[in-house]
Parts: C-alpha cells; structure tokens; sequence
C-alpha cells in the first residue's frame, strides 16, 4: 500500500515537471537559439539547438526522477578516436531517446514516424533535423545523414526499429549501416539496460530502479571494410548482446 | 534443374551474400525473424537469386508471400518449372 502510494505520487510529480519544463523550456531553448542564430551561422545555431536538447535530456532522465531513478553512464572507448560516430543502440524502453543525452556529442536520432507527432517534442526533433527513416527512401534517408556526418554531427539509430516485447535483443535493420559502409564513419555500439520498466512498453508508469548505459569502442572502417551490410549489423548486433549479458550479470566481465 | 540442386544454389546465395552460416539454413528459418534480413537485404538477395537462376523475380507478386528459406526453394521451382530464361546457369 504504501509502496503503491509513493509510485503514483513519484509518477504525479514527474509528469507534472515533464510537462512543464517541456511546455516552458523547449520554446525558451529555441527562442534564445533563434535570437543568437542572427548574429551566428546557421551550422553554429544548429549545433547550439542539438546541445540544448541534450541539456533538456538530461534534466529529464537525471533530475527529474531523482532519487527513484538513477542513470549509470560508462563510456568503455578504449580508442578514444575523433567523431562523428554513428552511434546505435538497443532499444526497450520510450526513455531510450531521452537517455541518449548522456552522449557527449552533437547528434541528431533516427526516429519512426510517431514522435514528429507528439506536441512540442515533434517540433523539436523536426526542427534539430533528427531523421524519420521511414517516411524517406533509403537514398534520401542517407543522402541526408551522409551530410549530417560531413557536417561534423553524429547519428544515433536504434536498428531494431522498434521497442522489445520481451527485453531479448531484435533483428537489426541495415539502413544505418548501409550508410555506415557508404561513409566509412565509425559505427559505436551503445547498451542500455535496466529501463525495462522506465516505462516498460504499452504504459507510462514509471517503476524505480537503476539504468546503465554503457558506450562500447567504436567499430572502425578499418574493421569492417569488405563486409556486406548484414554481416556489419549482426557483428554489431552480437557486440552489443555480448555487452548486455555482462551489464545483467549473465556474461563475463 | 533438380529440387536439391536448387536448395544448393540457394543456400549458396545466402552464405555468399549475407555470409549466413551454412548450419542455419534450414527449409523451415524465417528469413525475417530467424535470419534477420530486412526490406534492403531482400532487394539484395532478389537481385542475387535473378543472377543465379537467371530469372526474372523482381516484379513477380507472389514474392510478397514469402516467409521461409523453404518458400524461396518452392517459388524458385515454380518459376524454373514454368520455363523462365536459364541464362545465369553459366554463373553457378
């Protein structure tokens, strides 16, 4: 009872904070980056735009939900080479964008057709020039993140396509890494575990718990030159499987 | 062309084209789910199954129906069966 009481009123409060730091910092976000876009480059008022997000992020997924959600974030980058990367994740829960604002880089997502529909979230992910794959033919889908990467700023993908019913790891679409062999940028396999239920699918209800988000070393065009886009995905798949059953204790460290 | 000579030259599309190993070609894999090809992976192996049979496969209808390794080996037949061109059998 008491557990139950301390849910709803951790959700009430959360929601109520979303809705108004949303309704009231993302049109402040894109008003100060609209007045600064007269005095600086179109490029440079993109960049500032895609960093508030992640600000706007990352106040949802770490302050927000404090102390009932805590988020984990390792970067496992042994190599340490220079961006953009095309980052791309598994995908569980309707956090999972939102988790990607532990990144520390300038991105765009790759997103369905339904978040351009939610109110301001839509405008903002439109506006940032995030990539609606599937209202786009593959050409068009990567003649645009070809020149996103050109432009220094990185792609995030969650190649499943959609959230897992049952946690267990999807087949991959290949379109990101046919962009990928076209590009020759790094591909970085990003983890994320313990948002299961932060929502968990087909509800909003946020349970308490851990997340751990953890950023694998990039695969490079060196290691994955020659490769046909479906070995490329199911060698990253396999990365991040392998990575997974660490983060959940049943592989080994 | 024999059934088995099909299923050969088949699974030898897969393993050349996506590198599937040979053990998971099975008649009953689901070339979506069990294998994890998607809508680009298919114009590949369309375009590879054409050049190995030397059939025309891209507009044919029933390629929609399609689910299992086993489909392909039966619409593969089919198309044989019904006579289309064997200019690629110098390919093999």
């Amino acid at each position: 009872m008491k557990k139950s009481f301390i849910l709803i009123c951790f959700n009430t409060i959360f929601y109520l904070l979303f809705i108004l730091f949303s309704f009231v910092g993302i049109p402040l976000f894109s008003l100060i980056v609209a007045i600064q876009s007269v005095f600086i480059s179109h490029r440079k008022a993109m960049g500032k735009f895609r960093r508030a997000i992640s600000w706007y992020g990352l106040v949802i997924i770490k302050a927000l939900p404090y102390p009932f959600v805590t988020v984990r974030y390792k970067d496992l980058d042994k190599t340490k080479i220079a961006g953009p990367f095309i980052f791309t994740c598994n995908h569980r829960s309707a956090s999972d964008p939102f988790l990607m604002s532990c990144l520390p880089y300038e991105f765009v997502q790759v997103v369905n057709i339904w978040p351009f529909k939610l109110p301001v979230l839509g405008f903002m992910a439109r506006s940032a020039g995030y990539l609606s794959v599937r209202e786009m033919p593959f050409e068009a889908f990567s003649e645009k993140a070809e020149k996103l990467l050109k432009d220094g700023v990185s792609i995030v993908a969650f190649p499943e396509g959609t959230r897992s019913v049952d946690g267990s790891l999807g087949q991959f679409h290949g379109s990101i890494f046919r962009v990928a062999l076209k590009t020759g940028y790094p591909v970085v396999p990003v983890c994320i575990t313990g948002n299961e239920r932060i929502p968990a699918r087909g509800t909003l209800l946020l349970r308490p718990g851990t997340v751990k988000i953890h950023k694998l070393s990039p695969v490079t065009n060196y290691e994955y030159a020659g490769l046909t886009p479906y070995k490329l995905k199911n060698v990253v798949r396999q990365l991040i499987a392998d990575e997974i059953e660490v983060m959940e204790g049943r592989g080994n460290d | 062309m024999t059934e088995q000579e099909i299923i050969k030259l088949t699974n030898q599309v897969f393993e050349d084209s996506f590198e599937i190993e040979k053990e998971l070609l099975k008649k009953e894999m689901n070339i979506f789910q069990d294998l994890g090809l998607d809508s680009l992976d298919i114009v590949d192996l369309v375009v590879a199954l054409q050049e190995k049979f030397g059939v025309k496969i891209r507009n044919d209808e029933r390629i929609k129906s399609i689910r299992t390794l086993g489909d392909i080996y039966k619409f593969i037949t089919a198309l044989k069966a019904e006579g289309s061109t064997p200019a690629a059998d110098s390919q093999k």
